[in-house]
């Protein structure tokens, strides 16, 4: 089944080599572009499962390729490559409609982990599965039943919205904004997405302090542990 | 109070400033007294009076007696058009002692013997007066007409001074000349200069202030109202200062000056200091205003300069480590599903990037050295082409795309170098053409003895320098098209050059190739003795 086609945007060829190499190995597809010019002219003629993108390209940069893609209505998966102190050009590719993304240096596992969310979130949405499961934690989707270690656990309505998005999503990222557009329906203070995350944590994680299921992407956003296939 | 102080301090001046009370305002100057015109108008008035009587008597003769009144009043009217009000009153008295004399009988007496002309020359007298006076009058009009049309032009003038684009200090300059020449007195100049006020220009110049006018100017600012000679505050000091104020407060103080006695200005005087000082204090203060809006830009300047050197940085960094951690991850996670020649790819990029890591990291070092001035080179004569060896050696991987020229003098002589660090100026220069230079394109160093120097060039092919780059390729963390991520460059390289080469005693520019393009390098090193 891995046999997706990935599309590795990126100027530094060391880094093109080892993505090559090492995406290769995990036997998917590779295809390599140095730019942003590269990479659309590439797309417009050959369909991707996925795109690896570097946001610090010369010329058209990454945040820019990804708009273009967006508005030319490409919905291929887009895992960004950025700097690890870039918080502000995350969540703008975030918004923009990016999928995931790995901060600058990572270790492949990780990239690979992103990849798979990705590409699985993309199956996911043609068909959600009703019954989600993570470590300790059952969400059954269609009878809005919560468990954790098989002990039920009863959840405000807007506590079960917020958890329901992030298991519709899980093994990604989403944004503040995203989350709080999606349960609160516009402009509202993170403040309330910190507190409903703490109260979700104090329900279902078994240690709150060092949560394992609801992860926070400091600067970003929250991401759910993915579920074990 | 104030004896008592004195007593106990004898070597200070101690000055008593009334509390405020009530507006302070400059006590209007009285109006000076009109001083009389000099001996020579009234001279001139006899002189016409004389005219107009010796025309009279020629008209006698002709016209008859009633004719030389009006030919009489004819000199009365030229004094008071030429001479003002005082040399015609005096030039009617003339006149009318003269028709006396002349012509009304008894001739050549002072007696009049007919009463009736005695009516004449008293009608004579008066509408001598009231011509002369009228006259006057208009004269005196035109005369002010004509200051107050130059005193216009003259703070038009001014104005447009003010208006044009001029420094500071010129604008200060044309200030305190302006005032001077305007008002004729001396003038000084002062600026708040933090706690402190400064005199920034006088006319006379003027540098420094004694205590007494200093503390008047210091109370002009502070309560922003006058103070010095002639005022309600400190009316012991040499100098009456004015605050100049916009409407965002007091931008500077005026101080005035003169070694006339009696009052510094007539009200006219007051009004036209104010708005010569109005004008004033509106181009100091866009002036200052400018100047905040360029320190708050040079400011932000700074800051995007330092963002874009932490991103340079980082970037340079983060990049080498990405690929090493990445394919060692590779290896470790997927070792066993990568063959044999990507298994050793992968060791190649982890060796390249770990170099070019060190080769960061050494140049950020050698920039500290430089900088903190640890910096010891030690001198050794030595041999150029010896050391081009062993640069060519270690930029081989470098310049493998590239073609290598060496063009060395055979007779060049040793050079008093550092030669580590000479070496390392040498690879920094090579390295800087592999990066900037298209692969297949030709890199040549010439060495040629000149003098009592050795000068050494490294040319290349690329697209050479831009003309505003070519001093600030050595500044540090600069580089040509920065904005294009494309080049590896660390921006470190040609800064340490320069600084190596100077800490040798040595130099190094850039500029262009003649007659085709590429960018061209020179270093000159002294010859060993």
């Amino acid at each position: 089944m891995n046999s997706s086609r990935i599309l590795v945007v990126d100027d530094e060829p060391p880094i093109r080599r080892f993505l090559r190499t090492g995406l290769t190995a995990q036997a998917y597809r590779v295809e390599e572009a140095a730019s942003g010019e590269e990479a659309l002219e590439f797309l417009q003629r050959n369909p991707v499962d996925l795109v690896v993108l570097d946001l610090g390209l010369p010329g058209i940069d990454g945040l820019e390729v990804l708009r273009r893609l967006r508005e030319g209505g490409a919905a291929t998966p887009i895992v960004i490559l950025s700097s690890r102190d870039d918080e502000a050009g995350k969540v703008r590719a975030l918004d923009l409609g990016a999928d995931d993304y790995v901060s600058k240096p990572f270790g492949m596992e990780e990239l690979s982990a992103r990849i798979r969310a990705a590409l699985r979130h993309q199956l996911q949405q043609q068909g959600e599965r009703p019954v989600f499961r993570s470590g300790d934690l059952s969400v059954d989707l269609v009878r809005r039943l919560v468990t954790v270690r098989g002990q039920e656990v009863k959840l405000t309505p807007r506590e079960y919205e917020l958890l329901r998005l992030l298991v519709t999503h899980a093994g990604k990222v989403l944004t503040h904004r995203h989350i709080l557009k999606e349960i609160w329906g516009g402009e509202s203070d993170v403040q309330y997405l910190r507190i409903y995350i703490r109260t979700l944590r104090q329900k279902l994680e078994a240690d709150p302090e060092q949560p394992q299921l609801i992860l926070t992407e400091q600067g970003v956003g929250y991401r759910l542990k993915p579920a074990e296939n | 109070m104030v004896a008592e102080i004195l007593r106990r301090v004898p070597d200070i001046s101690v000055h008593v400033v009334p509390a405020r009370s009530g507006p302070i305002d400059l006590p209007r100057p009285s109006r000076a007294p009109q001083s009389l015109p000099p001996l020579r108008s009234f001279a001139n008035a006899f002189g016409y009076s004389i005219l107009g009587l010796a025309a009279g008597l020629a008209v006698r003769q002709g016209l008859g007696i009633s004719n030389v009144t009006l030919v009489m009043l004819v000199a009365v009217l030229t004094s008071a058009v030429t001479l003002g009000l005082w040399p015609s009153l005096f030039a009617c008295l003339v006149s009318a002692l003269a028709y006396n004399f002349f012509f009304l009988p008894p001739l050549y007496t002072f007696t009049i013997a007919d009463p009736e002309n005695v009516i004449t020359l008293l009608v004579f007298f008066l509408v001598a007066v009231i011509a002369s006076n009228l006259t006057a009058r208009v004269r005196t009009q035109a005369v002010v007409a004509r200051d107050r049309a130059a005193t216009t032009e003259d703070l038009y003038l001014f104005a447009r001074k003010l208006a044009g684009g001029i420094s500071l200090d010129d604008l200060l300059w044309a200030t305190v000349y302006q005032v001077a020449h305007m008002l004729k007195v001396q003038v000084v100049l002062l600026l708040p200069e933090g706690e402190n006020l400064e005199v920034r220009a006088g006319y006379p110049p003027e540098d420094t202030l004694d205590q007494g006018d200093l503390a008047a100017a210091r109370w002009a600012l502070d309560q922003g109202s006058a103070a010095g000679r002639g005022s309600d505050t400190l009316p012991g000091a040499r100098r009456l200062f004015l605050p100049m104020r916009t409407g965002r407060g007091i931008v500077a103080i005026i101080g005035l000056h003169s070694n006339r006695e009696g009052p510094l200005l007539t009200p006219d005087q007051r009004r036209l200091l104010d708005s010569l000082t109005d004008q004033a204090a509106l181009a100091i203060e866009r002036l200052q205003l400018a100047r905040e809006m360029d320190k708050a830009r040079v400011a932000t300047e700074t800051e995007k300069l330092r963002s874009a050197l932490f991103t340079s940085i980082s970037h340079d960094l983060r990049t080498p480590l990405a690929s090493i951690l990445g394919s060692v991850t590779s290896l470790k996670q997927y070792g066993d599903k990568i063959d044999a020649a990507d298994q050793d790819a992968l060791l190649a990029t982890i060796q390249d990037e770990a170099e070019r890591l060190n080769h960061f990291i050494a140049n950020l070092l050698d920039m500290t050295r430089l900088e903190s001035g640890a910096l010891a080179p030690r001198m050794d004569a030595v041999d150029v082409t010896d050391i081009m060896g062993s640069v060519l050696r270690r930029t081989a991987k470098l310049l493998a795309g590239h073609r290598i020229v060496l063009a060395l003098d055979d007779d060049l002589p040793l050079v008093r170098v550092d030669p580590v660090l000479f070496e390392q100026v040498m690879f920094n220069l090579l390295d800087n053409a592999a990066k900037y230079t298209p692969q297949g394109s030709e890199v040549t160093v010439r060495g040629r003895h000149e003098g009592n120097m050795v000068r050494i060039s490294v040319e290349d092919e690329g697209e050479g320098l831009p003309e505003m780059d070519r001093e600030r390729v050595f500044d540090k963390f600069y580089r040509v098209m920065a904005a294009d991520r494309k080049r590896a460059g660390t921006g470190l390289g040609l800064s340490i050059a320069r600084g190596f080469m100077e800490a040798m005693g040595g130099s190094i520019i850039a500029t262009n190739r003649e007659g085709r393009k590429g960018a061209i390098f020179i270093l000159a090193i002294p010859v060993a003795k």
